[in-house]
């Protein structure tokens, strides 16, 4: 959650450090494309999951987030293969049009708050999925999906073909992405936001523009979703309408949650853990997703405030206040 | 554009709708109970199916007799998840979606595991159409939708004149008071549950005949009940049925003008007007 | 003359809540407002902040319309307030939350927030001072690191006051401020109002405690059923008939 500035800079910073590290670490460990690919998807999800947060942070829980990232990814594309741009500038393009898109959407749905908020962004998510699946088919492709993206152009003498080259891309993206957010959230910003989810009204009344404020995570969370986008559609080189559609949103949702949307810190761990655990499970086909429901389950029961918290949550436990049963007179055997 | 096709149109979309209401109450009447967003409901819905289709296809069962059964059997099942899950979770939006994200995918995966991922055909119960006035309507869907008045009447005169369902409308409008009362929240809760999940079975148990039954087959009318509990506002019951109908009549009007498919976004922009515009629904009350 | 209230009203469905009133708070003053329960006085209080809309009528802060803006512009313009219902950050400390009513003083903006820019290290560091000078002064220096949510009620309260001073307010509106304190907080919360007249610092309070309210205030307004039947000095207020009979035709309400 927000704090002051008082907070010592060395635990976000050992933190940010730390990610940065295992990232840079990876390649040295494994060459492996399918390792590779995994990362890459993880650090995708992250930058994802981080900007949800941010959203969250504040109180809403944005379900068109991933409609963005889909904005972000068609524009991309299409100006990469329709009006020839390097892709060096459509990844700046693409995230600006989701973040300029972000305005007038965001708007709208803060017109309502809570589950509203939450349900009319998830129509605003199908209205777009809708419209990339079933409108203007000549531009996006329809139900067989947009295909023939290239990878990346050369940028100052390095080829971005290999999946190593494009593993460091999206490293390096995470890595800023993660220092961004975790300053904001250490910062100023990160205390409003907390307090606007806690009691937006109390906030407001202090001065806080809850509206401009919760608009401008809105916006900010779009362009790093639109980020992605752009990263994805020439990483991955196909798009398809269901790549923005309710089950991968869902999935970042998850990673968000189980982590523990309370720190900065919960989409890491949660991303993270539940990529890994998803691959691990893959081996079981059908009793994957069973597995995986019963886990979702199982952490919200048993740690609702997210995988995060559960240090804390121990070490509570540890420290409770024991009953000692009376010292029985005479011999001192313990009962 | 004849006023015929304008009208044959409209009903094709409401010959479903009713069923499609019923899904939505039971969504609506566990939002209205305990404050969350069921995103499982969906799978009582299938589950409803199922048991029509081994007790009416394959074991004989007289067809409302099955559909009883298949009530009687998904409302406790909803009465069990809500014990066993979801009573701690009342009020608790975001992590009650996970954990019913977390249902929703233990009772799909169980499905193709237990039952197999094949769709499975449920003889139709009726047969034959209606003619009237230039207008065709199949005997079934007028079973159905009339089937699902005589359920939502139930609903109603359950909720208005029983005891159980005087405490839950109160629960629905203020739980502290309710509580201060000496109702017992804890019932009220997992009956509401078990109620909401039962009206999804019986809904399953209709539509089962019309369309397969398959583990995946709760997605397309959970979705739909999600609009329609929108448009006419949470927690209304005749908001849902004028949901329903106003999702019907677009739908089917909107088959006319554009595929199938593209017919599915005309649900989601009436969401968007709605949330814009009355927010609380076009019923939707407190 | 700080605060106008122009013919003001409010009117919820069938029900007035506020009818046609007119009162002006005088700068450097503690103005009480008072009445039978339901009499609308934290509607008015709603009204003044922006948190609901007038139905008609206009407010005005030093001389400029306030009416129709949003209750963070209104706080802008120098009005803050507390809630009736102690309204904080529970899950923040005691400083982080006054840290937050600092926001109108010390929001450096996103891009220093993000780029750790020595202004907005300073900004922060300015912000820390005051917010503990501000609690050292409402006796609250030794929980500034205490979870908000865990503290006593008389310190909840302080801690109310503190955040809506921190944001440098000239008017603070505090609703009920004495609710629930003992004799001797009582007392220490008056002190406080008498210490905030001095520094220039204007008072307007809802309060049910009536010997608090004619001991503290200056002027004092009379509502009943949304309408203005009385204003003027605590002495005037207690021998006015019309008060009288309004009080005496509701129960005692619990000082």
């Amino acid at each position: 959650m927000g704090s002051s500035v008082e907070r010592s800079a060395a635990a976000p910073a050992a933190g940010v450090a730390l990610i940065a590290a295992a990232a840079a670490v990876l390649p040295l460990l494994t060459r492996d494309s399918y390792y590779l690919d995994v990362a890459t998807t993880i650090l995708m999800n992250l930058t994802l999951t981080m900007s949800f947060r941010l959203q969250v942070s504040t109180g809403q829980i944005n379900m068109a987030h991933i409609s963005f990232m889909g904005i972000g990814a068609y524009a991309s594309a299409l100006l990469v293969t329709r009006a020839g741009l390097s892709f060096w500038a459509t990844l700046w393009i693409g995230a600006l049009v989701a973040a300029f898109l972000a305005v007038p959407i965001g708007s709208v749905a803060l017109r309502v708050s809570g589950p509203y908020y939450f349900l009319i962004t998830f129509a605003f998510s199908e209205v777009v999925r809708l419209f990339f699946n079933n409108f203007f088919e000549g531009l996006f492709g329809g139900p067989s999906g947009l295909v023939g993206i290239p990878k990346p152009g050369r940028l100052l003498g390095v080829t971005f073909d290999s999946k190593l080259a494009l593993y460091w891309l999206m490293a390096v993206i995470s890595v800023v992405v993660v220092l961004a957010f975790v300053r904001l959230d250490y910062s100023r910003f990160g205390l409003t936001a907390g307090a606007i989810r806690q009691a937006d009204l109390v906030a407001e009344t202090l001065g806080v523009n809850v509206f401009r404020y919760k608009l401008t995570t809105f916006v900010l969370g779009s362009f790093v979703a639109g980020l992605a986008g752009v990263f994805f559609a020439h990483y991955r080189q196909v798009l398809h309408s269901s790549d923005f559609g309710l089950e991968p949103m869902v999935l970042l949702v998850v990673f968000a949650v189980i982590g523990g949307t309370g720190s900065v810190w919960g989409p890491v761990v949660g991303t993270i853990v539940m990529t890994l655990a998803s691959e691990l499970l893959r081996e079981l086909h059908h009793y994957e997703i069973l597995v995986f429901g019963a886990v979702l389950i199982l952490t919200m029961l048993f740690a609702p405030e997210g995988l995060v918290a559960l240090p804390g949550a121990v070490r509570r436990f540890l420290r409770r206040p024991r009953r000692r049963a009376p010292a029985p007179t005479g011999a001192g055997l313990a009962p | 554009m004849s006023i015929e096709l304008l009208v044959q149109a409209l009903l094709n979309g409401f010959g479903l709708a009713m069923a499609y209401v019923l899904v939505a109450l039971g969504l609506t009447l566990i939002f209205s109970i305990l404050e969350i967003i069921n995103f499982a409901h969906g799978e009582f819905y299938m589950l409803g199916g199922y048991v029509t289709y081994y007790v009416y296809a394959l074991f004989g069962l007289n067809y409302f007799a099955t559909l009883v059964l298949a009530i009687v059997t998904v409302g406790l099942a909803g009465v069990v998840a809500e014990r066993l899950i979801f009573h701690d979770l009342r009020g608790k939006a975001l992590n009650a979606f996970i954990v019913s994200l977390g249902l929703l995918w233990v009772m799909q995966a169980g499905a193709q595991l237990g039952f197999g991922v094949l769709d499975k055909p449920v003889p139709s119960a009726f047969s034959g159409v209606v003619r009237l006035f230039g207008l065709v309507m199949s005997v079934e869907r007028i079973v159905v939708s009339l089937t699902a008045i005589v359920l939502i009447v139930g609903l109603y005169l359950f909720l208005r004149l029983s005891r159980p369902g005087r405490a839950m409308r109160e629960v629905a409008q203020d739980p502290d008071a309710a509580a201060l009362q000496g109702v017992n929240i804890d019932a009220v809760s997992a009956l509401g549950f078990g109620v909401g999940c039962a009206l999804a079975g019986g809904a399953g148990g209709l539509l089962a005949p019309l369309f397969a039954v398959s583990p995946a087959m709760g997605a397309l009318p959970v979705v739909k009940a999600f609009i329609i509990i929108i448009v006419g506002g949470m927690g209304s019951l005749p908001g849902a049925v004028l949901g329903g109908l106003l999702l019907g009549g677009v739908e089917g009007l909107g088959t006319l003008f554009m595929g199938s498919a593209a017919v599915n976004i005309l649900g989601f922009l009436m969401v968007i007007v709605v949330l814009l515009v009355r927010p609380r629904g076009l019923v939707g009350g407190a | 003359m700080l605060l106008e209230l122009r013919s003001v009203s409010r009117r919820f469905g069938g029900l007035q809540a506020v009818a046609d009133l007119t009162m002006t708070v005088a700068s450097g003053s503690i103005h009480g407002l008072i009445g039978p329960n339901g009499a609308g006085k934290s509607t008015v209080f709603n009204l003044i902040t922006g948190v609901i809309p007038l139905t008609a009528g206009e407010i005005l802060f030093k001389r400029e319309r306030i009416s129709g803006l949003r209750p963070s512009d209104v706080c802008r313009r120098g009005v803050a307030r507390t809630f009736q219902a102690t309204a904080l950050f529970r899950e923040y400390t005691v400083l982080q939350n006054v840290l937050v009513g600092a926001h109108l003083l010390a929001a450096p903006g996103l891009v220093p927030a993000l780029a750790w820019s020595g202004a907005y290290r300073e900004c922060e560091r300015r912000a820390h001072e005051r917010g503990r000078a501000l609690l050292a002064s409402l006796g609250l220096g030794a929980v500034a690191s205490q979870v908000a949510g865990q503290l006593p009620h008389r310190d909840q309260k302080a801690l109310a006051l503190a955040m809506a001073l921190a944001t440098g307010a000239e008017l603070v509106i505090l609703d009920e401020p004495l609710a629930g304190l003992a004799d001797q907080e009582k007392a220490e919360t008056t002190a406080v109002l008498r210490r905030l007249r001095e520094q220039g610092i204007t008072v307007l309070l809802v309060e049910h405690d009536m010997r608090a309210v004619m001991g503290v205030c200056d002027i004092v307004t009379v509502l009943d059923h949304g309408v203005r039947i009385a204003e003027g000095t605590p002495r005037e207020i207690q021998t006015n008939a019309a008060v009288i009979e309004a009080y005496l035709g509701v129960e005692e309400p619990g000082a």
